[in-house]
């Protein structure tokens, strides 16, 4: 895709994403921190209640520090899941006029979930204000970390599209997927370590957690953020992801392929 | 420009049974019935043509528009259009076709229109002064340039179907589809877009396909109809070889002034079929070939303040031929 293409659609998207102040700041401000609060009401009865200094490697700050990364980081990462644009525009036909376009519906789809990033740049810019004075700052933050972090954050949100795109294809067939994409949404958070750092799962589970694509949406970039994966943990993290990415690229235009056959633009 | 081949579209319909019962069963068993919704279906169109498609709601109208127009499939049959396969999807097809749908808003409904069409610039890359020539002829013509600051979900929805127009045509294509066009606006937009619709093709000689309920908008548009029924095209031809070949008589009004008693039907029938008559008017079908003679002997045997003959509405023979059994083409 072009440039300026790229620009433009980034632009508009931001820029009708950002229409209704009221929903912005209600939906999105107001939602981050009670996912946070909730996550540190959570974390402090368990530290209270087990009397542990430690629990999987983390010190109550540290735990803290992880669930605030993981919920800015995870603004830039879940942004095409909101919408389920995508299963939206196949089931009602809105999907006819991005044909008409001379234009990869994929790319463009993905452009638009870049152009996500720009409000919720504005949001984590506004909330990481009060992080250190909240939680005060991680021990293992550094220029380099934070440079690693934010490169793995930038392919956690291309996995993020690759692996929500192929799910929302299935609209082709079962025409709504919704609760295909919160089931989707509940494993990835889970699996991926937003809900809980994957250092509480068993070595087991653990190891074979690295190898699955889910480690590289969520834990690994905050991981990597906050210092707490060596560079060269980090350089084998970085290939795995691509290489993830380029599976469910393959995958996502096999579906697509298979899918057009199906679509019949209702709604027109 | 257009060649469609014998195109033929099914789609797989489920059924349900009405009811709590109906929607229980379905989750574990689901009927499937093939809906046969285009048959065969061959035509052409050549450039600077407006042709109209017209035919009943689930005649396969919009089914071949959408399969010229590479949005879906077709379960079997050719299409070329500009040479290129519609559904394949080519770039080069893609810039060079415009699909305007009345019933579905193809641009973004929070933004303002301006802001749309700087996005449509980008992906049909459209030169810049090219882009600005085409925006100021089109926004002038269709009267909108004071709309295209306001967000398009406030405006009214002529306006809305003329930023439709806009958006549709600033690439230039030469090939458009227009489904439905003036569905639901008031008659000064409907004769708005028509206007337009004759000016632009006038200018710029694309190969256009329309689809209309409205009579109006075919009569005014097109030179040339494909009917179809159940999927089936049934009538190919001029709209003019539609009144020739299906309307056999034509329509004899005449208003009567001092007549002593009512005109009865039985002296009226040698001249045609008698739809009308009393003293003061008397309205008869007439078969074509006598109708210099009706008309004549009319004017002789009855005091005639006003005598008018005309052609049967062209929408009524429509309508009979959708109706009809029996596939008829013209040649």
């Amino acid at each position: 895709m072009r440039l300026e293409l790229l620009w433009h659609i980034v632009s508009v998207e931001a820029r009708r994403r950002m229409t209704y102040r009221a929903d912005f700041w209600i939906g999105s401000v107001a939602g981050i921190v009670v996912k946070f609060a909730v996550a540190a009401f959570i974390v402090g009865a368990i530290f209270r209640e087990s009397g542990a200094g430690r629990i999987g490697g983390f010190t109550y700050q540290e735990m803290l520090l992880y669930y605030v990364t993981v919920v800015l980081m995870g603004l830039f990462v879940q942004t095409s899941e909101r919408e389920q644009s995508v299963s939206q525009e196949i089931y009602e036909g809105g999907l006819t006029r991005h044909l008409l376009y001379p234009v990869s519906y994929g790319t463009m789809k993905y452009a638009q979930q870049i152009a996500a990033a720009v409000p919720a740049l504005i949001q984590a810019t506004l909330l990481t204000v009060w992080v250190p004075w909240a939680v005060g700052i991680p021990e293992g933050l550094t220029w380099g970390s934070a440079a690693r972090g934010l490169a793995a954050l930038a392919a956690a949100n291309m996995l993020h599209f690759l692996l929500t795109y192929p799910v929302q294809l299935v609209a082709f067939w079962a025409d709504n997927v919704w609760s295909l994409l919160v089931m989707h949404r509940f494993a990835s958070a889970l699996l991926g370590g937003m809900l809980v750092p994957l250092a509480l799962f068993p070595e087991g589970a653990r190891r074979v957690l690295e190898l699955l694509p889910f480690r590289y949406l969520y834990a690994f970039p905050v991981e990597a953020f906050l210092g707490r994966v060596p560079p060269r943990d980090w350089a084998a993290g970085m290939v795995l992801s691509a290489a993830w990415c380029g599976v469910f690229t393959l995958i996502g235009r096999a579906v697509w392929r298979r899918g057009m056959l199906e679509y019949t633009g209702v709604g027109i | 420009m257009i060649e469609a081949d014998r195109l033929c579209k099914t789609f797989l319909v489920h059924r349900k049974r009405p009811g709590l019962w109906g929607s229980i069963r379905s989750l574990v068993r689901r009927e499937r019935m093939e809906k046969r919704a285009v048959r065969d279906v061959s035509f052409r169109v050549e450039e600077g043509e407006i042709v109209g498609l017209v035919g009943a709601n689930g005649a396969g109208k919009t089914t071949i528009v959408k399969m010229l127009a590479g949005v879906i499939h077709p379960t079997s049959g050719e299409a070329r259009v500009l040479g290129f396969r519609p559904w394949e999807r080519d770039n080069r097809f893609r810039r060079q076709i415009a699909l305007i749908m009345g019933q579905k808003a193809q641009l973004w409904w929070d933004l303002p229109a301006a802001d749309c069409f700087l996005l449509l610039k980008e992906i049909f890359r459209i030169p810049e002064d090219l882009y600005r020539e085409r925006l100021d002829y089109l926004s002038g013509v269709l009267d909108v340039r004071e709309e295209l600051h306001i967000q398009l979900r406030r405006l009214s929805l002529g306006e809305r179907m003329k930023m439709e127009l806009i958006a549709a045509l600033l690439h230039g294509p030469r090939v458009v589809y227009l489904d439905e066009p003036t569905i639901g606006l008031d008659l000064t937009s409907q004769r708005a877009i028509r206007d337009f619709i004759l000016g632009y093709r006038e200018e710029h000689r694309p190969a256009m396909i329309l689809t209309s309920h409205y009579m109006e908008d075919i009569e005014r548009l097109c030179r040339r109809i494909l009917i179809l029924r159940e999927g089936e095209l049934v009538f190919d031809g001029s709209l003019a070889q539609v009144v020739e070949r299906y309307a056999d008589h034509k329509i004899v009004t005449a208003h009567l002034r001092g007549q002593n008693g009512p005109v009865t039907a039985g002296e009226l029938a040698p001249f045609g079929h008698v739809d009308h008559c009393d003293a003061s008017m008397i309205r008869l079908r007439v078969p074509r070939g006598r109708v210099a003679e009706a008309a004549a002997e009319l004017l002789r045997r009855y005091p005639i303040a006003d005598l008018a003959i005309e052609e049967v509405e062209v929408g009524a023979i429509i309508e009979r031929i959708q109706r009809a059994k029996g596939a008829t083409r013209a040649p």
